[in-house]
């Protein structure tokens, strides 16, 4: 064991420095915390960028491992988790109305200070090559997410989504373990390459241990698929994202979906080696991803509020990466599959972003409420619809690109029926998203509109997603070079 | 092969008898020497002391909660303090520095709760 640089525990650290000072400075203004804890990530995220995978702590277990695509989602988790606390201090004053206590500001400091605890666990997932790493990361990412969905403990509608994400995130985490114990009692090994290991030396494995294998695996899928809210296993989604607190619906349906999708990917290289288990695993990535892409598409259409929506549209959108996924033999697919990431998160954080204030002028978050936005404020206006049109699709946004590449990946792999249906439901994707856009251009501004009120921060942060889409959608190079 | 599943069943046999006999000469020990005679003071809850009274499902103060969640951290601490102690002598430095780690996150918890004021009795 090397202690060399271990920058998860920085973050965790932070997180509970944090939290002391705000238990022992109750008085303070709690938004001064979030900005520290923005300033602090800024910092890890800088100092991510000077990490070689040599300087990083490699165990000789296998329990951690910094590859390019460990470092790159780490990023990814510090970026998200940053975006989390802009949207956070935006629906800070909800927040503070929700939970009514003796000091104005009461129970705001762990709002801003619990998404620190999830990017330590996403960082970590980035980096796990066991599956018992996989797990300890995964339950730490999830339990401080279920604590951010039933945050606003007055309000009904949270406490439904928190409850209903609890009891089905502790039935899929069952099914993880259950699936590793599987795969455990045939291999012998929890380390991912330790597997991978295992297979190789038996020249043909027999008829009954493969079964039982494609078991294991099966169940860890069906986890994995809760997760990313890959359909059948999608029932929570609409509800949890309606419920729960606006910057958490953002940071659960990006955080949880890109650490859904390395962790997918890092289980699946071992048994892809195989060639008996590869043909049947895709076989089951494909069918996943085809009712993912039909259910998610189709579902979104006849919604009414924004955040059931792009609960749907994350459905959606899980679909396209399990789409990649199932291309896995194409070179193409891993970047495709990261790039895709990439976008998502720039797209869905713009309109969770939007979101928050003009819910508040409003006071609600269905697309009627977007009415005549493109007059009352043209700026917001702009940046939703860029949003709606990338998370769409149209040229020259990376969202297009995104698709792009997972055609092409899903293309090189032949998978001409499960492209067919991607480009299908894309057109019903243009629908739905062009409602929203057309209640803020075509539809009249309502007499009693307020104001929306926007900090500079926050306007910041949306001019700054916004041209990022424009930027990696017409010039793509740089993300794709992250990785190798 | 045979012999050993009859060996089982032996086994399966005695083991349903063996507890048997016993609540069987109990139970007819009972019926012989104490025939059952119910009254008002037989059926109380508490034989002795003061009758009962109100229903027995009341609402009561939950704040006990907190406390049982905070027991948790000595809870913890104890179980991974037993083998660490056993093995001491025998573990690196660093072995060393990774439990105290893990014991000031642990009594992070305790000092959080109560600066928050939960162990005050409210």
């Amino acid at each position: 064991m090397t202690p060399s640089f271990p920058i998860e525990f920085c973050v965790l650290f932070l997180g509970v420095v944090l939290l002391l000072a705000d238990a022992f400075f109750p008085d303070m203004d709690k938004r001064k915390l979030a900005h520290i804890a923005l300033v602090w990530l800024g910092g890890f995220l800088v100092a991510t960028f000077f990490l070689r995978p040599a300087l990083l702590w490699a165990s000789p277990a296998g329990f951690y491992l910094a590859d390019p695509l460990g470092i790159f989602f780490k990023q990814f988790a510090l970026v998200a988790t940053m975006l989390t606390l802009v949207l956070a201090i935006e629906y800070a004053p909800v927040v503070e109305r929700a939970i009514p206590g003796s000091k104005p500001g009461a129970g705001l400091g762990e709002f801003f200070i619990l998404p620190v605890f999830t990017c330590a666990g996403l960082m970590w997932m980035a980096s796990a090559a066991d599956f018992i790493m996989i797990f300890c990361a995964l339950e730490l990412v999830t339990i401080s997410f279920y604590i951010q969905v039933a945050y606003l403990r007055k309000c009904p509608a949270s406490l439904e989504a928190g409850t209903k994400f609890l009891i089905l995130g502790a039935l899929s985490t069952g099914f993880l373990v259950y699936g590793i114990t599987w795969i455990y009692g045939l291999s012998g090994q929890t380390g991912l390459s330790a597997i991978a290991g295992a297979f190789a030396g038996i020249p043909a494995i027999p008829q009954s241990s493969q079964t039982a294998l494609l078991f294991g695996l099966g169940l860890v899928l069906v986890a994995l698929g809760f997760k990313v809210a890959a359909a059948p296993f999608q029932f929570w989604v609409p509800d949890v994202y309606h419920g729960a607190p606006t910057p958490v619906t953002a940071f659960l349906s990006v955080g949880s979906k890109a650490a859904g999708f390395v962790v997918l990917m890092r289980v699946l290289g071992p048994f892809l080696t195989v060639p008996e288990i590869e043909t049947r695993v895709i076989t089951v990535l494909q069918v996943l991803a085809g009712i993912t892409l039909i259910y998610g598409n189709l579902a979104a259409m006849p919604q009414t509020n924004l955040k059931r929506l792009l609960g749907y549209s994350s459905i959606a959108h899980a679909g396209y990466l399990l789409m990649g996924v199932a291309s896995v033999g194409s070179p193409l697919a891993g970047r495709a599959i990261v790039f895709y990431l990439v976008g998502y998160l720039l797209m869905t954080f713009l309109a969770f972003l939007i979101l928050i204030p003009v819910a508040k002028a409003a006071g609600g978050d269905d697309i009627a409420h977007f009415n005549g936005l493109g007059r009352r404020s043209p700026g917001l206006a702009l940046a939703m619809l860029l949003a709606m049109l990338s998370l769409a699709g149209l040229p020259f946004t990376v969202g297009f690109l995104g698709k792009f590449f997972i055609f092409e990946a899903a293309m090189q792999e032949q998978q001409y029926f499960l492209v067919a249906i991607g480009v299908v439901t894309v057109a019903c994707g243009f629908y739905y998203y062009l409602k929203v856009v057309r209640a803020m251009y075509w539809q009249p501004v309502p007499v009693d509109a307020a104001p929306v009120e926007f900090s500079p921060l926050g306007r910041f942060a949306a001019a700054f997603l916004a041209a990022l889409i424009l930027i990696v959608g017409i010039f793509p190079k740089p993300i794709l070079d992250i990785l190798p | 092969m045979n012999t050993n599943y009859l060996f089982l069943t032996i086994f399966l046999a005695v083991a349903i008898i063996f507890p048997l006999i016993p609540l069987a000469i109990a139970w007819a020990w009972a019926r012989l020497f104490s025939p059952p005679k119910p009254g008002h003071e037989k059926l109380a809850s508490y034989e002795c002391g003061i009758d009962s009274t109100g229903p027995a499902q009341v609402q009561f103060q939950s704040h006990y909660y907190l406390y049982a969640l905070v027991f948790l951290v000595f809870d913890v601490e104890t179980i991974f303090l037993m083998p660490f102690a056993a093995a001491f002598l025998k573990l690196e430095f660093s072995a060393f520095l990774t439990l105290m780690v893990f014991l000031l996150l642990l009594v992070e918890g305790l000092v959080w709760a109560w600066a928050k004021g939960i162990l005050a009795w409210k």
